[in-house]
């Protein structure tokens, strides 16, 4: 299996795009690679397996504030999907820790820069 | 009810008129023979029957058809329990002959709990009949003289049937769900064969006033025995316990406070207090038209069975 | 439709050990419906024990596919290549279509990556709930339209039991609506409350699998 030294950030275009892009600070940049959903209720199990099946070093779903979500439940629906993958991931015997759901608002890159730099750290002390 | 069918203790005290008392064992969780001495003891004149249970709650204890012929050994007339959980027809048609044929005479039908709550919730679930097709089984071989497929009950062609002389008893819960069909229920035992009723144990004696008023106003009463289940209350944790835990047991506050506060002056009167209630329900219950007895569930108190039955001035019991 | 969850991961990754090539093969009909076994969970297995094959630093082949059904021989046309180049196949489909694909596929390993469940019914996306169990003598018609022997956890014909609670059954309240609560609703609404005054006699239960394995022919249909 090939290893990609990234994150994979799936960002929901109406908050977690928006958030990422006034974000300057290369290291943060380069550390991730960003894709597009319409809605982070699009995450299923699939993707983020086959995500970390290519080679990535984690998975990060960012959508909109569960109060506050475009469309109605898509974050909570996605956030109810990441817990089944991070147990998946430990009945496989990976780091729960490679999957995460963060609720962003189109004006959060200061949050968006933190919990990159986070989950960066967290995966860094499991992989130690 | 036409004439003696079993010839039971508990019968020739309702044929004769008498308010019947019937009180309850638990049959031990091993072989030893002990525990069903002690408790006969206490229980010994004090009643005119004893339920023996039946692997209560799915918890594994000795047969209530061996406990209850040791516990006639040690001169108590057993009302021996069946549930529909563990046996199919087979077997409740071999028991019922087995259990005749040892001198046991009244037998109580039920569904039973659910394998879930008890401690091999891994088994499988029988349910072959449920207590009404059960109360019908043993109207058919005591009265049919045949088994449930139409076979007589006799053991060649040539022979006379011998049937189960037995005293056919069910229970009744004034206070489950959906409480208009509860009337129904009840009405479907009776037709299925009951001879006699026990009742959950009752706290909230206007509810069960006004489902008695309900059995009457359908003549249920002058058609089966009605018995009322009491279960004296211990303590306040007991009661609580009553109220909160068990499924459709209402414990009125009124009980609870009276203990609470004799609790507060004295711990160990409040089981004398608990006792003082129960009495008290039984008097209310002697004055209700319908009620034929009462149903007395003293659970792992025994000892004080004696106690209530004399407070409740219902000693000696009639010799019949 | 019959329904099945997916087995636990550690038990489905203990039964593929030592085979070199496997196939994960799903069914397209009860088990997509029931999101268990069809092509998108098929998937999502696949690429859990490649995880855990890369975790472990086991080599093994896992092609992955999904056919409409495995109780039927038609549809094993499409991947009889693929089967037969498997050292085993993990089939997830319903305990129908893991044992057929062992009759069409005579001396293949075919693993079950399901637990069989119930016939049963979607409530809501997500939610199935248990309605026949195939008794093989239907009383739909005594009750209302709901059976007593599927849906009361003691298959009841004469209840309700002690245990109704607030129309829930005392076995699990969160989970098991009482059948009888339910059958007494609607036999109310259907103004057929006296029928339920009658005595139901036991059910002749040789009708379904307490008679033996089933088996139907129809000699019309036979060729």
């Amino acid at each position: 299996m090939d290893t990609i030294d990234k994150i994979a950030v799936y960002c929901c275009e109406n908050s977690g795009l928006l958030a990422a892009g006034p974000v300057t600070d290369r290291k943060i940049l380069d550390s991730i690679e960003i894709m597009k959903l319409p809605c982070s209720g699009k995450t299923e199990m699939g993707l983020i397996l086959k995500t970390l099946e290519k080679g990535y070093a984690g998975v990060m779903i960012v959508g909109c504030p569960k109060d506050n979500c475009q469309f109605i439940r898509g974050s909570h629906r996605a956030s109810k999907r990441v817990d089944s993958a991070k147990e998946m991931l430990a009945a496989i015997g990976l780091d729960p820790g490679r999957v995460r759901m963060e609720f962003l608002s189109s004006v959060d890159s200061h949050k968006f820069v933190k919990a990159v730099t986070e989950m960066w750290e967290s995966l860094k002390i499991a992989t130690s | 009810m036409n004439g003696i069918k079993s010839g039971s203790n508990l019968e020739k005290v309702f044929a004769a008129g008498k308010f019947a008392v019937t009180a309850e064992l638990g049959p031990p969780k091993c072989a030893d023979v002990e525990v069903i001495r002690k408790k006969a003891a206490f229980l010994k004149g004090n009643c005119d029957a004893v339920n023996i249970t039946d692997n209560q709650t799915a918890i594994v204890r000795m047969s209530s058809i061996a406990a209850g012929f040791l516990a006639m050994q040690e001169g108590l007339e057993p009302v021996i329990q069946i549930t529909c959980r563990d046996r199919n027809r087979i077997a409740i048609q071999s028991d019922i002959l087995g259990a005749s044929a040892m001198g046991l005479k009244n037998i109580l039908a039920l569904s039973g709990d659910h394998q879930n709550f008890g401690n091999h919730v891994t088994c499988k679930n029988v349910y072959d009949m449920d207590s009404i097709q059960l109360l019908q089984t043993m109207k058919t071989m005591r009265d049919d003289k045949t088994f449930i497929n139409g076979e007589e009950i006799k053991n060649s062609k040539k022979d006379e049937p011998v049937e189960p002389k037995i005293f056919i008893g069910a229970a009744a819960n004034p206070f489950g769900d959906p409480f208009e069909f509860r009337v129904i229920r009840l009405a479907k035992k009776v037709k299925a064969g009951a001879d006699f009723i026990q009742t959950q144990c009752i706290y909230d004696m206007e509810r069960f006033e006004e489902w008695m008023k309900q059995v009457r106003e359908r003549g249920l009463h002058k058609e089966v025995k009605i018995m009322a289940g009491l279960t004296p209350l211990k303590s306040v944790g007991m009661a609580k316990y009553m109220r909160d835990s068990v499924a459709g047991l209402s414990v009125p506050d009124s009980y609870i406070q009276r203990l609470a506060k004799v609790a507060e002056k004295d711990k160990k009167a409040v089981a004398a207090e608990g006792i003082d209630i129960c009495v008290e329900q039984i008097h209310r219950l002697m004055d209700i038209e319908g009620v034929a007895g009462i149903h007395l569930m003293a659970i792992e108190w025994e000892h004080r069975v004696q106690e209530i039955m004399e407070k409740a001035e219902l000693l000696p019991r009639p010799a019949v | 439709m019959i329904t099945a969850v997916q087995k636990p991961f550690d038990e489905i990754y203990e039964m593929i050990q030592g085979y070199k090539k496997i196939l994960v093969l799903g069914c397209g009909t009860c088990v997509t419906v029931c999101m268990a076994g069809g092509e998108k969970e098929v998937g999502v297995l696949a690429s859990a024990i490649r995880l855990a094959n890369g975790k472990n630093g086991i080599e093994m082949d896992i092609a992955e596919d999904t056919i409409e059904r495995q109780c039927d021989r038609e549809f094993f046309d499409d991947v009889k290549d693929k089967i037969e180049e498997a050292d085993a196949v993990l089939s997830l489909a319903c305990g129908v279509g893991v044992q057929f694909s062992s009759e069409v596929f005579e001396g293949k390993r075919i693993l079950p990556g399901l637990n069989t469940k119930f016939y049963g019914t979607t409530l809501e996306m997500g939610v199935w709930s248990e309605r026949c169990a195939g008794c093989g003598d239907c009383v739909l018609e005594t009750f209302g339209g709901i059976c007593p022997v599927a849906r009361c956890s003691k298959s009841l014909l004469n209840g309700p039991c002690g245990g109704s609670q607030d129309g829930k059954c005392e076995v699990d309240p969160e989970n098991i609506d009482c059948a009888w609560q339910l059958i007494y609703d609607r036999m109310k609404s259907l103004d057929l409350l006296d029928r339920l005054e009658i005595n139901e006699p036991v059910k002749d239960w040789s009708t379904g699998r307490d008679g033996g394995p089933g088996k139907i022919i129809r000699e019309d249909m036979t060729l």
